[in-house]
C-alpha cells in the first residue's frame, strides 16, 4: 500500500496511459467487429465458421501471441495493441450478432416494407434496439482488455503493467500491489459505468 | 388522391422456396381505388401474393404492373415508400414513440418538420386517437387495438396510392375489430386508396371488399364481388368456404 | 518530479518508430533484472548531467530482446556483459581473460552489428562460491585452490543446474581437482543463501554481485585458475547514436570504469533488500564518484 500512498501521481499517469491504450484499441476493435457482425447477421453458416475462428483466436495464450507479435512488430504499444484488437473480436462480434438477430422480426419486416434502405434499417431500427446487447459485449471486452493490457508492461508498452513487471524484477512487492490494485480499480470502474449505461439504454 | 391500378400477369412466386405457400400463374386486374380481400385457407398463398406487390417476395415468373409500370423496373426502396404496408404483428418500432413511428415514411421522403408534425396529428385523428394523448406514447404503452390503429396510421401517413394489409385486425376481439373494419373502410374509400387486404375471416371479407379473391394452393379459384361469390360460386371449395357462415 | 517519476513517465510514452531518438532524446534500455536497470540508470543520469536528453526504456527482457531493440533502434544504449555477449550472442567458447574477452566481443560487434562497446567496468558478475567470514577464517579460504582439497569436510548449497552444467561443479573438479563436497544440496535460487546463513551449509554458489553478499558480509573466493569467464559490464551504443551525439562516448567512459564489484553489490542490495528506487540508488552512486 505504501507505494500507492507515496506516489499517487505516478500511478494515475500510468493508469491514464493504460486506459488510453485500451480505449483506442476498443474503438478500433469495435470498428472492425460492428460491420463484421452486421455482414454476418443473415448468413447463418458463415457466421458459425467465423465465430469458431474468432473463438480459437481467443484461446491462444496471450503471452504466446504477444511474443509472436513482438517478433514481427518490435517492442512498444503496437504489438499489445494488435493483440487487444484481436482478442476483443470474439466477444464483440458475437454480441453484435446476438443483438441484431434479437431484433423483433416484425419490426424488421415493417422497416423493409415501408421503404427503408438497408443502411437506414440498420441505423434507425436494428442498431438502436440491438444497442443494450452490443453494449454488454463492449463492456466485457473493455474489462478483458484492461486486464490483458497489463502484459504490455512486459514488452515496453507502458501503462500499469510496467509498474507490475518492474515490481517483479526489483523484488518490490509494493509496486506489484500498487499496479494490481490500480488495474482492478480501473476494471471495476469501467464495468460499473458501462453497466449503468446498459441499464439506462434498456429503459425503453 | 386516387389509387393505383395493379395488374398481375402470370405471376408465380415461391416463398422461401416452400412451394406450399407459393403462388402459381396468378392473373388479376385491380382497378384504382378497389378494395380487394384475399381469402383462403392457410398456406393458400394469400400473404405471398400480397407481398409480391411491394417486392418483399421475389417473383419467379410473370410480371406485376403498378399503374402500368412493371415493378421489376423500379427501385424497390423508393417504390415501397409509395405503398402503405401494415402487417398483423404491426411491428411498431419499440424504441420510437407513436409520432416518430407515424412519421417514418414522410421523413424518408424528406418532408419538412412542420409538414410531418401536422401529418402525424392528422393521421392520429383519422384513426380516432387524440393526438395530445398519444403522440408521445411508446408502443409498450398501447393496447392491441391502439397499436393496430397506429399501424394503419403509419401505413397511410405518406398518402400512398396503394395499401397492403396482412390480417391487420387478426389479434383483436370482435368488438374492436368491427369498429376498426368500419373505420378502415371509410378511410380508404374517402382517400380512394387501392387496397389489398389479406384475411382468413370470410365475413370480414364480405363486409369490406369490393371484390373477393379466393386462393387455394397458390391459385385463384375465383375473383368476384361478395354477392357473386355467394350466389355463383365457381367451385365446391368456394361454396363451402362461404356457406359455413 | 522525482527521477523515479520521470523514469516511469518515460516508459509510458514508448515510441515505436525506429529513429525516435532523432527527436533529440536518446533511448536507453536495460534487461529485466535489477543490476541491469541500476546500471542503465547510471548511464542515463550521467548523460543527463552532461546536458543530453534521455528516454528510459527499462526492464525490456532478455539479451535477445535488447539486441533486437538495438537493431530496430528502439533503444540506442544499454549495458551488456562481455561473457554474455561472447557466449549467448556470438555463440563462442568462453574466453577467461577479461581483456581478451572484451576485445574479442568489441571487434565482433562493431563488425557484425554496427554496435560500439565503450570502456568496460571492472565489476565482474560471474559465477562464484561464497562463504561466511567465520568459515573462511577457520579453513583459511581465500581462493578456490584453497577450497579444493578441504571441500570433503564442507557442505555445498547450490541450484540444480550447477551440478550438471559443464562450468558448474564438473568444471571446478576438472580445473582445480578435488571439490568433492561432503554433501551437495540443491535449493531454489532465492533460498540458497538462507542455507548458508542458517548453518545448514558451509559454501553456497553465487553470482558475484548479488546484493545478499554485501548485506550479509559474505566472502567470495577468488577464481585463481580462471575457470569462469569474466562478465564485465560496458555500455553498448549504436554507431548512429555516437555519430549523432559524440558526447556519449566521453560521458559514459568517465563513469563506466568506476563501477566496481562491491559498488554493484551494494546497489543491488539497496534496491532488492531495502526497497530503494534504482534511480535514487544510481543518483547516490554518481554523486559519490563524480
Amino acid at each position: 500500500m505504501s507505494y500507492l500512498l507515496a506516489h499517487p501521481a505516478h500511478v494515475i499517469v500510468l493508469a491514464a496511459a493504460h486506459l488510453a491504450l485500451v480505449a483506442v484499441a476498443l474503438a478500433c476493435a469495435f470498428a472492425i467487429a460492428l460491420p463484421t457482425g452486421l455482414a454476418l447477421a443473415r448468413r447463418e453458416g458463415l457466421s458459425r465458421v467465423v465465430l469458431a475462428l474468432l473463438g480459437a483466436l481467443y484461446t491462444i495464450p496471450s503471452l504466446a501471441l504477444l511474443a509472436l507479435l513482438v517478433e514481427a512488430l518490435g517492442l512498444g504499444p503496437v504489438p499489445i495493441f494488435v493483440a487487444l484488437v484481436a482478442y476483443a473480436q470474439f466477444v464483440l462480434v458475437r454480441n453484435v450478432l446476438a443483438g441484431v438477430r434479437g431484433v423483433d422480426p416484425a419490426q424488421r419486416d415493417a422497416a423493409i416494407g415501408m421503404g427503408m434502405s438497408a443502411a437506414q434499417r440498420i441505423v434507425r431500427v436494428e442498431l438502436p434496439q440491438a444497442f443494450p446487447v452490443i453494449l454488454g459485449g463492449v463492456r466485457v471486452a473493455a474489462v478483458t482488455m484492461i486486464a490483458l493490457a497489463t502484459l504490455g508492461g512486459y514488452v515496453g508498452a507502458g501503462g500499469l503493467g510496467s509498474l507490475i513487471f518492474m515490481g517483479f524484477t526489483l523484488h518490490h512487492n509494493d509496486e506489484i500491489l500498487a499496479g494490481s490494485i490500480a488495474v482492478c480499480t480501473l476494471a471495476i470502474a469501467v464495468d460499473a459505468s458501462l453497466r449503468l449505461l446498459e441499464r439506462l439504454s434498456r429503459a425503453h | 388522391m386516387s389509387g393505383a391500378s395493379i395488374r398481375f400477369a402470370g405471376v408465380s412466386a415461391h416463398y422461401n422456396g416452400a412451394a406450399a405457400s407459393g403462388i402459381d400463374d396468378v392473373d388479376l386486374d385491380v382497378q384504382p381505388g378497389e378494395f380487394i380481400a384475399l381469402v383462403g385457407p392457410s398456406g393458400s398463398g394469400k400473404s405471398t401474393l400480397l407481398r409480391t406487390v411491394n417486392r418483399m417476395v421475389r417473383i419467379d415468373r410473370g410480371r406485376i404492373e403498378l399503374d402500368g409500370v412493371d415493378t421489376a423496373t423500379l427501385d424497390p426502396v423508393i417504390m415501397r415508400r409509395g405503398i402503405g404496408y401494415a402487417i398483423q404483428a404491426v411491428g411498431l418500432f419499440a424504441h420510437m414513440d407513436v409520432a416518430q413511428n407515424i412519421a417514418i415514411v414522410p421523413s424518408l421522403l424528406g418532408w419538412d418538420r412542420a409538414r410531418i408534425n401536422a401529418r402525424v396529428d392528422e393521421m392520429l385523428e383519422l384513426v380516432r386517437l387524440d393526438p395530445d394523448r398519444y403522440r408521445h406514447r411508446h408502443p409498450s404503452e398501447l393496447s392491441g387495438g391502439e397499436a393496430q390503429r397506429i399501424g394503419v396510421a403509419r401505413a397511410l401517413a405518406a398518402q400512398p396510392r396503394t395499401l397492403l394489409m396482412d390480417e391487420p385486425f387478426g389479434a383483436l376481439d370482435a368488438i374492436v375489430r368491427r369498429t376498426l373494419q368500419r373505420e378502415l373502410h371509410e378511410i380508404v374509400q374517402r382517400l380512394g386508396t387501392t387496397t389489398l387486404f389479406v384475411t382468413h375471416d370470410v365475413k370480414e371479407a364480405q363486409r369490406l371488399a369490393d371484390r373477393i379473391v379466393v386462393l387455394r394452393a397458390g391459385r385463384i379459384e375465383q375473383a368476384a364481388t361478395p354477392a357473386d361469390v355467394l350466389a355463383r360460386p365457381q367451385s365446391d371449395f368456394v361454396r363451402e368456404l362461404f356457406s359455413d357462415e | 518530479m522525482t527521477t523515479r517519476a520521470r523514469a516511469i513517465a518515460g516508459m509510458t510514452s514508448f515510441c515505436v518508430l525506429p529513429a525516435c531518438g532523432a527527436r533529440g532524446t536518446i533511448p536507453v534500455g536495460s534487461k529485466n533484472f535489477t543490476e541491469s536497470i541500476v546500471i542503465a540508470e547510471i548511464y542515463a543520469q550521467a548523460l543527463e548531467r552532461a546536458g543530453l536528453r534521455v528516454e528510459r526504456r527499462l526492464n525490456l527482457g532478455s539479451t535477445q530482446i535488447t539486441m533486437a531493440a538495438m537493431a530496430r533502434e528502439q533503444i540506442e544504449i544499454y549495458p551488456e556483459y562481455t561473457g554474455t555477449a561472447l557466449i549467448s550472442v556470438l555463440h563462442h567458447a568462453p574466453i577467461t581473460d577479461p581483456q581478451a574477452c572484451y576485445t574479442f566481443v568489441r571487434d565482433a560487434f562493431a563488425r557484425e552489428y554496427g554496435i560500439v562497446w565503450l570502456d568496460r567496468s571492472p565489476m565482474n558478475n560471474s559465477q562464484g562460491l561464497a562463504t561466511t567470514r567465520a568459515i573462511a577464517a577457520r579453513y583459511h579460504l581465500r581462493t578456490l585452490s584453497d577450497l579444493a582439497p578441504v571441500a570433503s569436510r564442507l557442505r555445498l548449497a547450490t541450484i540444480p543446474e550447477f551440478i550438471t552444467r559443464p562450468d558448474g561443479l564438473p568444471g571446478l573438479q576438472r580445473v582445480y581437482g578435488g571439490f568433492h563436497f561432503e554433501s551437495v544440496r540443491t535449493y531454489d535460487i532465492s533460498l540458497k543463501y538462507e542455507a548458508l546463513l542458517q548453518g545448514g551449509a558451509d559454501i553456497a554458489t553465487a553470482f558475484t554481485t548479488d546484493g545478499a553478499i554485501a548485506s550479509n558480509h559474505l566472502v567470495v573466493l577468488d577464481d585463481d585458475k580462471h575457470l569462469w569467464p569474466a562478465y564485465n559490464v560496458a555500455p553498448l551504443v549504436t554507431k548512429a547514436a555516437l555519430a549523432r551525439e559524440p558526447r556519449i562516448a566521453g560521458t559514459l567512459n568517465a563513469v563506466s570504469p568506476l563501477i566496481t564489484t562491491s559498488a554493484a553489490r551494494t546497489m543491488n542490495d539497496q534496491v532488492e533488500a531495502h526497497d530503494r528506487d534504482p534511480a535514487d540508488v544510481a543518483a547516490v552512486f554518481l554523486k559519490s564518484v563524480v
